[in-house]
């Protein structure tokens, strides 16, 4: 299954992340980031389908939440970096 | 028992707080350290205090309140933070221990103390008034922990906008019984316990922080994020949160926090104003003691300390004790406040309420009172 995954700079971030998607109907998961996509060690991500992207970051832009980086998972597994 | 050191810290608890302190200790593992459903709802125990405080005291979002373990913490992190060389704090006549040690503990940094008499909050405005331009900080409690005298906060914070001094508020003892909202103060940080007005455990505690503040860790270590970093990380709260979270605590706070929404500050601090006034009219019929209220009832909470004409105020507290009556008697960690209310020679006995106090409770210290002092008008 592709999905993406929206980096947040804190855990709390990406409660806050989770919560603003939550409300506006968007099926949203915290997970912690796998190593690949951490660039500094530890942190949170939120999981969303693939059809929910434009939309999460709409809402995400209107609650002042700026994903620190957003990936999609590639077929193999792997993750790509989308440009925002 | 009856229980009237609340500004302490309130023994009475609403029962749920027990029951999410227990349950939080029996299923909960540690927030942002795992992938795994108790660390998971951890973390969502956790963001719920963090929500619940910014909602009720008006921060800009949850990831800018901190846990902290007390007021004291919080405190220290705010000042430690505004704190430079040859830099100058003006902190008010009646903060408490928490403030001015903590300011003692740097010297480099002078410290202009704004003065006026108790229940004269025009004298303190003007004092600040004075004091702030060229100020770095300010320290201010919002509500006297020895006398119960509420500061005029929203003038006090007026000032420092005006004078663009960052303000730091003390709200120990407002918290839960004085409404306060941190974005229309303006202040920068907001410290306050999580077990007196909030009626959580103890060992918890508030640090409000407003956007744009940079404050400096006062602990160092693990926070579960940007961990190959040597650096603590740059972002709220993780910046100030170092070790294991009391997640126990947490949960217990937002049950108090909850218990206080339902409720109303508002309520609650009427109802202890009303009896603090219940208790000083029937402690006025014993001419042996002296009750310190203010003239004006609005500028007082329901805290109310008084003095004896002939006995030691310890001495009382002690008799009061055997009575199953629990008071404070001392200086209350606050020289300072004592220095500028004119008890410092003698120190007072602290009569707190809290919301879980009733009419009789007054009654029966007003009685055991003149059984102690040997005397009454009636």
């Amino acid at each position: 299954m592709i999905y993406y995954l929206i980096v947040c700079k804190s855990l709390t971030y990406a409660q806050r992340t989770e919560a603003a998607l939550e409300r506006s109907g968007i099926g949203a998961h915290i997970l912690r980031s796998p190593q690949q996509l951490s660039d500094s060690g530890c942190s949170h991500c939120v999981k969303i389908a693939q059809r929910s992207l434009t939309t999460a970051l709409t809402v995400l832009k209107r609650a002042g939440l700026t994903p620190t980086r957003v990936f999609i998972t590639e077929s193999d597994g792997s993750y790509r970096e989308v440009a925002l | 028992m009856i229980f009237l050191d609340s500004a302490a810290t309130t023994l009475q608890k609403p029962p749920a707080v027990a029951r999410a302190v227990a349950q939080a200790m029996g299923t909960l593992a540690s927030p942002g350290r795992g992938g795994y459903p108790a660390a998971a709802q951890a973390a969502e125990t956790v963001f719920r205090c963090r929500e619940t405080a910014a909602r009720l005291f008006g921060a800009a979002g949850p990831e800018q309140v901190v846990l902290t373990t007390s007021a004291t913490h919080g405190l220290n992190i705010a000042i430690r933070s505004l704190a430079k060389n040859g830099g100058r704090a003006v902190i008010s006549g009646y903060e408490h221990n928490a403030v001015t040690r903590t300011l003692s503990s740097l010297p480099e940094v002078q410290v202009d103390v704004a003065r006026g008499r108790l229940f004269h909050p025009e004298e303190l405005i003007a004092e600040f008034a004075r004091l702030l331009p060229g100020a770095d900080f300010a320290v201010c409690c919002h509500v006297s922990n020895v006398f119960g005298y509420i500061l005029p906060l929203e003038e006090i914070a007026g000032l420092c906008k005006t004078y663009g001094v960052p303000l730091v508020v003390d709200a120990a003892q407002s918290a839960g019984t004085v409404p306060l909202n941190m974005e229309a103060l303006g202040a920068a940080y907001l410290a306050m316990p999580g077990h007196k007005g909030l009626y959580g455990p103890q060992g918890t505690g508030l640090l409000l922080c407003a956007l744009g503040v940079e404050p400096l860790p006062l602990l160092t270590g693990g926070t579960g994020s940007n961990s190959k970093l040597q650096e603590m990380p740059d972002f709220l709260p993780d910046r100030l949160e170092a070790g294991t979270h009391n997640v126990p605590g947490a949960a217990g706070l937002t049950a108090g926090m909850e218990f206080v929404q339902s409720l109303g500050m508002e309520r609650i601090g009427a109802r202890e104003q009303a009896l603090r006034r219940q208790l000083v009219r029937a402690l006025r019929e014993i001419p042996d003691l002296y009750p310190i209220e203010s003239p004006r009832p609005e500028l007082q909470s329901g805290v109310v300390s008084l003095v004896s004409k002939t006995h030691d105020v310890e001495a009382l507290g002690n008799a009061l004790g055997s009575r199953g009556i629990c008071v404070r008697a001392g200086y209350h960690c606050a020289p300072l406040a004592h220095e500028s209310g004119g008890t410092l020679t003698t120190g007072t006995v602290r009569v707190s309420f809290s919301a879980f106090n009733r009419g009789w409770e007054a009654r029966r210290l007003a009685e055991a009172l003149a059984d102690v002092t040997g005397r009454s008008n009636s």
